[in-house]
């Protein structure tokens, strides 16, 4: 047997599905494909109480379905042809029951043990193979009932819909009548319990008008199961034509009787124009996302990247300039404010030895010095390295929001711990030996003047007076020579104090101004590198300005071609399933 | 808690909200509304029976349902003191949907004010002639058994058309209805089959069939059987026929129900209503004096005795607490379920002198306090205990005034 024509189009819709991402139509594609049903299975469908069990019950004339105040079971009922009555409740075994316990059977079992129930029935109607389908009543969305029920509808070759005669065709049944009519190629509506509804033909009619209002193409059969029961108990063949069954079974016996073949092929042509619809829908929506995104003027885009560009080139001026100056004001201030605290600290040094005596003070002197120098050096530094930071974030500021991040400055630290210790000046102390020589010397001089003068007077040369003024000559000398000695040291401390501090200054300034330039490179490199970026970020994004036409271009194209291959099979579909109904025509 | 002070609440309220005139008049309204008859909602989605259950209401002279207005599909919720909620099937889906919706804590508490009615119950059981009990047994099910019955005040079952039909029952009606019973059962039976064989031409009995199809889009088929039927089992009057077709319709029901807990509880539904709006008022826009008016309708919320009472009655009859038998019918009784007036609370003779009353009460406070103090009894046990030593209390305070 060859392949039927059909497989070759549902397997490309197929493929077309999985490729844009639609697993939910190709799933229920490849259950069309799969599926080996012996003969045609119709399902009933319909809301909660609207007569289903009645209706199906009547059908066969008899109770296989459970009625009335009973809730209907959670799982699908198959009923097909049996030569004994026969009912099996297939759970994780197959469970055989007799077909008067079955409603008896069904409310004993835990709910979900169960998958679905098979009926046999040795009746006429389902000798060709026909199998009826009685499905949960269709409610919550969420609800596992509602699942099963759609479930059984993706299998379903015709669909009775059930609705009661006393409401009009609600929202949600004309849309699961649609949803049924797309993927299905028969379905008609069942207007039940007529019996009791004395305007069934106005709402019949109203049916009718909302239904194909709505697009879906359904007869509508009016029935009364209870008009048939009684017709059957009776055996009267009027009574029983005005139930409005004879029609229903005349529609069913015609689904049944065409070839299986046919039925599937039909089914398969359905469900293809279906999936075909569905997908050309998407990607409608996928064309429609991508050419609103190009309804943006591209010169507009281009005139924006322009204006950036010299926003830029602007900025670019900006931030050199700001720069340069900056840096060319700190090196000057921070040199002046060097000097400024080393020349305090010579201001200083100065008093100092206008009265210490180095040789007393020198010790502590030192002591100072160092300290005072290490903290001018130190503060100075920090202030340098405070403004080196402000200059970074002034730049950064320049660039924007999105870019104000400073870079991390080359600051390595004020290196106070290398300034050199100060050295001791040669300081000469006057000591005892020399001062008993000065001493002497001048008492020389002091005896020698007093003895002459009072040897005239006839005393010896060495006489009380002349040893008196000695030692006031001596006392002298040693006096005057100890005040120049002092003088001397002092000159000393101070040309070597000044010195030391001259040495710092002239290092520390030189360090300072090292360390500034290396700031002013740092910065000068990061942005510079980071203006090179974004100017080249604004060319890139004139290009893709540029390019981006081009590939929209190509994609629209594409699935503008794509969209022609689903029209295609549409097209095939459709003239495979001639018999279903002319439907719209799809096109790109 | 009294009507008093909860109009000296909302004038308290229009003097804080006194610069913002939307807010004034609203309370206003609220003030005005006090005054005015109970406003009860009918709501359910169409095809339910709402209008039919209106009109079959409204029209109805009757003493317990006089200081009711009633109005079908109220637009919005706070338009209205009470609702009665109609659905089609006792299904789980619609069930859900049929849920009063939440609110705050007092909202919630109180939540005393709406009644379930399963409306159409003539279309349980494909119309078998015992669909009536079917469905009342239906409804009683599901409001012991299902959670989402479980917040109203009662779970009907009523067959409006007919309730309607059967109260508004004519002679001419009668008289056909009459005439049809006398026709014997078997030549019958099949003109009852459908509306169509029953306006046939081949009808057996000389009725034109006009005033057939008048009675049956009346009555429905239904309503026609069973009409039929009764007059065959006794009913021979009009008045008889009326009456029994109301009560088996269920209409009845729930008008006792409408008169026992909304009729007799006005005072109280009303004063929800004006409380639950500024409720609202006072989250919406609150002002820096607003607490202590926030305060005070919290206290109206905690002393509100009826709303406990309504909350206990329909939990007792719906069967969730421990009560049975006669027991529950003394507890329901004391609650109020017959009437508010003392004797009626305690079962006493109309004319019955305050001596007696006050041993009456006595004897039932005696009674109800060991309930609510028994160590042994389960928590909710003796909580309704409480409430119901709480009605008595009520009862005896009237003679210390």
């Amino acid at each position: 047997m060859t392949a039927p024509a059909w497989l070759d189009v549902l397997n490309e819709t197929l493929d077309a599905c999985a490729a844009h991402g639609r697993a939910d139509l190709a799933e229920r594609l490849r259950r069309r494909r799969d599926q080996q049903a012996p003969g045609t299975r119709i399902a009933v469908v319909g809301f909660p109480k609207q007569g289903k069990g009645y209706l199906l019950n009547a059908l066969l004339n008899a109770p296989v379905c459970a009625v009335g105040d009973a809730s209907t079971p959670a799982v699908p009922t198959e009923i097909g042809y049996a030569h004994d009555p026969a009912a099996t409740l297939v759970g994780h075994a197959r469970e055989r029951v007799p077909v008067d316990d079955l409603a008896k059977e069904l409310e004993v079992r835990p709910p979900g043990s169960l998958r679905r129930v098979e009926v046999g029935l040795p009746r006429e109607l389902l000798g060709t193979g026909l199998v009826l389908v009685d499905t949960p009543a269709i409610g919550d969305p969420r609800s596992p009932r509602t699942a099963a029920t759609l479930d059984v509808l993706a299998d379903a070759h015709a669909v009775i819909l059930v609705s009661d005669a006393t409401q009009e065709l609600q929202p949600a049944e004309l849309a699961l009548a649609r949803h049924i009519r797309t993927w299905c190629p028969a379905l008609v509506l069942a207007l039940t319990k007529i019996d009791v509804s004395p305007d069934w033909r106005e709402l019949a009619a109203r049916n009718r008008a909302a239904l194909s209002e709505t697009g879906v193409v359904a007869d509508v059969f009016p029935v009364s199961a209870t008009v048939r029961q009684a017709a059957a108990k009776a055996g009267d063949a009027g009574l029983n034509g005005r139930s409005g069954f004879p029609e229903l079974l005349n529609w069913v016996g015609e689904q049944a009787a065409r070839p299986i073949e046919r039925t599937r092929a039909l089914a398969a042509a359905v469900s293809v124009r279906a999936a075909a619809v569905e997908l050309v829908e998407s990607l409608q929506a996928r064309l429609n996302a991508v050419s609103q995104d190009s309804g943006i003027d591209q010169v507009t885009l281009l005139h924006q990247a322009q204006r950036r560009t010299e926003e830029l080139r602007r900025q670019n001026v900006r931030w050199q300039n700001l720069l340069s100056d900056e840096i060319t004001d700190l090196v000057s201030d921070a040199e002046y404010d060097l000097r400024e605290r080393t020349r305090t600290i010579v201001r200083h040094i100065d008093r100092t030895f206008d009265e210490g005596d180095p040789a007393q003070i020198w010790p502590d002197f030192r002591t100072w010095l160092e300290e005072n120098l290490a903290d001018a050096v130190e503060t100075n530094y920090n202030w340098v390295s405070d403004r080196s930071t402000w200059i970074a974030h002034a730049v950064a500021t320049g660039f924007g929001a999105r870019y104000g991040q400073a870079p991390e400055l080359p600051l390595t630290g004020s290196g106070v711990d290398s300034i050199p210790e100060v050295g001791t000046p040669k300081i000469e102390r006057f000591k005892i030996g020399q001062k008993l020589f000065t001493g002497l010397r001048g008492s020389y001089g002091g005896v020698l003047m007093f003895g002459l003068v009072t040897s005239l007077a006839g005393l010896p040369l060495i006489n009380p007076v002349s040893l008196g003024a000695g030692v006031a000559f001596a006392t002298k000398s040693v006096r005057d020579e100890g005040g120049m000695r002092l003088q001397r040291r002092q000159a000393l401390a101070k040309a070597a104090a000044q010195r030391h501090v001259d040495d710092v200054f002239i290092r520390f300034s030189k360090e300072i101004k090292d360390e500034v330039r290396q700031v002013q490179r740092r910065l000068r490199d990061h942005f510079t590198a980071l203006s090179d970026e974004l100017a080249e970020e604004l060319t890139r994004q004139r290009e893709l300005i540029i390019a981006g036409s081009a590939e929209r271009d190509r994609r629209t194209q594409q699935v503008k071609r794509e969209i022609d291959r689903l029209a295609a099979l549409h097209r095939k579909a459709g003239a495979l399933g001639s018999g279903a109904a002319p439907r719209r025509e799809l096109s790109a | 808690m009294t009507a008093l002070d909860v109009r000296e609440l909302l004038s308290d309220a229009a003097a804080l909200y006194r610069d913002r005139p939307p807010a004034v008049a609203m309370l206003r309204e609220c003030l005005e509304r006090l005054e005015e008859p109970l406003k009860v909602g009918f709501a359910g989605t169409p095809g339910t029976g709402k209008s039919t259950l209106v009109s079959a209401l409204a029209e109805w002279p009757t003493r317990a349902l006089r200081d009711l207005d009633l109005f079908d599909t109220p637009a919005l919720a706070e338009h209205v003191d009470a609702t009665v909620r109609l659905v089609r099937h006792l299904e789980p889906d619609e069930l859900a949907g049929a849920r009063p919706a939440g609110g705050s804590a007092f909202a919630r508490q109180s939540a005393v004010n709406s009644v379930l009615v399963l409306g159409r119950a003539d279309e349980v059981g494909a119309g078998r002639i015992d669909a009536l009990l079917t469905a009342k047994q239906l409804a009683r099910r599901a409001w012991r058994e299902d959670r989402n019955c479980a917040g109203f005040q009662g779970v009907i079952a009523v067959a409006g058309q007919l309730g309607y039909a059967g109260r508004a029952l004519r002679d001419d009606e009668f008289e056909v209805l009459r005439a049809l019973a006398a026709v014997s059962r078997a030549e019958l039976e099949r003109y009852l089959l459908s509306v169509d064989s029953f306006v046939d031409d081949q009808f057996p009995v000389r009725i034109p069939p006009e005033s057939r199809k008048h009675l049956v889009s009346r009555f429905g088929l239904y309503g026609v059987r069973l009409a039929i039927t009764l007059i065959r089992t006794g009913c021979e009057s009009r008045m008889k026929l009326s009456a029994e077709l109301v009560h088996r319709s269920g209409l009845g029901d729930l008008r006792d129900t409408l008169a026992g807990c909304f009729v007799a509880r006005a005072e109280a539904l009303k004063a929800r209503t004006a409380v639950l709006r500024l409720e609202n008022l006072l989250a919406a826009d609150p002002r820096s004096q607003s607490d202590r008016l926030v305060a005070r309708v919290e206290r109206f919320a905690a002393a509100a005795h009826d709303f406990r009472e309504l909350r206990l009655i329909a939990d007792i009859r719906g069967g969730r607490t421990a009560l049975s038998g006669e027991v529950a019918e003394e507890a329901t009784r004391l609650l109020g379920v017959q009437g508010l007036a003392p004797t009626e609370r305690l079962g006493l003779e109309p004319d019955s002198g305050p001596a007696e009353i006050h041993a009456g009460a006595e004897s039932a406070l005696v009674r109800w306090r060991h309930d609510a103090e028994r160590e042994d009894a389960a928590h909710t046990e003796r909580a309704a205990a409480r409430v119901i030593v709480r009605s008595v209390e009520g009862l005896l305070s009237l003679f210390v005034a």
